[in-house]
């Protein structure tokens, strides 16, 4: 599992969909689950095969507030790995995350 | 005697791990207001509280705990997942908890080996 290849496309992902996105609170639960089945769908055109993915997307409005987020994860540490990217501009910040865990 | 147990044990109950979770977020950060210096500390201690009860479950599966803390203050959040994996072996589940002053996701993944 490629973490820099994945990153990469994650990062590509969130730009393409975000930017020039406003936060506007009816369209912006469309726009989560969109992005992340893009997320998911570009991960497995890697074709790592065998690995079961999980993406989570968080997006938030951008209003000076503190947010913290943090993982932990119980695998196997030699096959399993994990990508992150965030995007922010002026009115939205948004985090993706993307874990893949190999399947014996 | 052999007793095989097929299906109960290797399960994701979703309402067992969210009664832990619920459980690990209130002894965690349970009666705290929304300090900035404070925060990173709690969002770790948070997870690992959850992944060390997930795992003394002793079941055969890996774990992805996160969570996500804000502080209230009118601003939105949205979250979603998108999973790839086996429906029959594989199972998440997220918590919502808040108090006064800020509030926290906790997302559990379990997938089966």
């Amino acid at each position: 599992f490629k973490t820099a290849v994945v990153k990469a496309k994650i990062n590509n992902v969130l730009k393409e969909e975000l930017s020039n996105m406003f936060y506007n609170p009816e369209e912006i639960p469309y726009v989560t689950k969109k992005i992340a089945e893009a997320i998911k769908t570009r991960v497995k055109e890697c074709a790592f095969d065998r690995y079961k993915l999980v993406v989570q997307v968080v997006i938030g409005e951008q209003r000076g507030e503190g947010v913290k987020m943090a993982a932990r994860c119980f695998w196997d540490a030699d096959t399993d790995n994990f990508a992150q990217a965030v995007y922010m501009n002026e009115s939205l910040f948004c985090v993706a995350a993307a874990f893949g865990c190999y399947y014996y | 005697m052999e007793e095989y147990q097929s299906g109960e044990e290797t399960a994701f109950i979703v309402d067992e791990i969210s009664g832990i979770i619920k459980e690990s977020i209130e002894a965690a950060i349970g009666g705290n207001a929304y300090q900035p210096s404070r925060v990173n500390q709690w969002t770790t201690s948070v997870v690992e509280l959850c992944l060390s009860q997930l795992t003394k479950l002793g079941k055969p599966f890996k774990y992805i705990v996160t969570s996500v803390l804000m502080h209230t203050n009118g601003a939105g959040l949205h979250t979603a997942s998108s999973c790839y994996w086996d429906n029959l072996g594989d199972g998440s589940c997220t918590v919502r908890w808040e108090n006064k002053t800020m509030f926290c996701i906790v997302s559990v993944f379990g997938l089966g080996i």
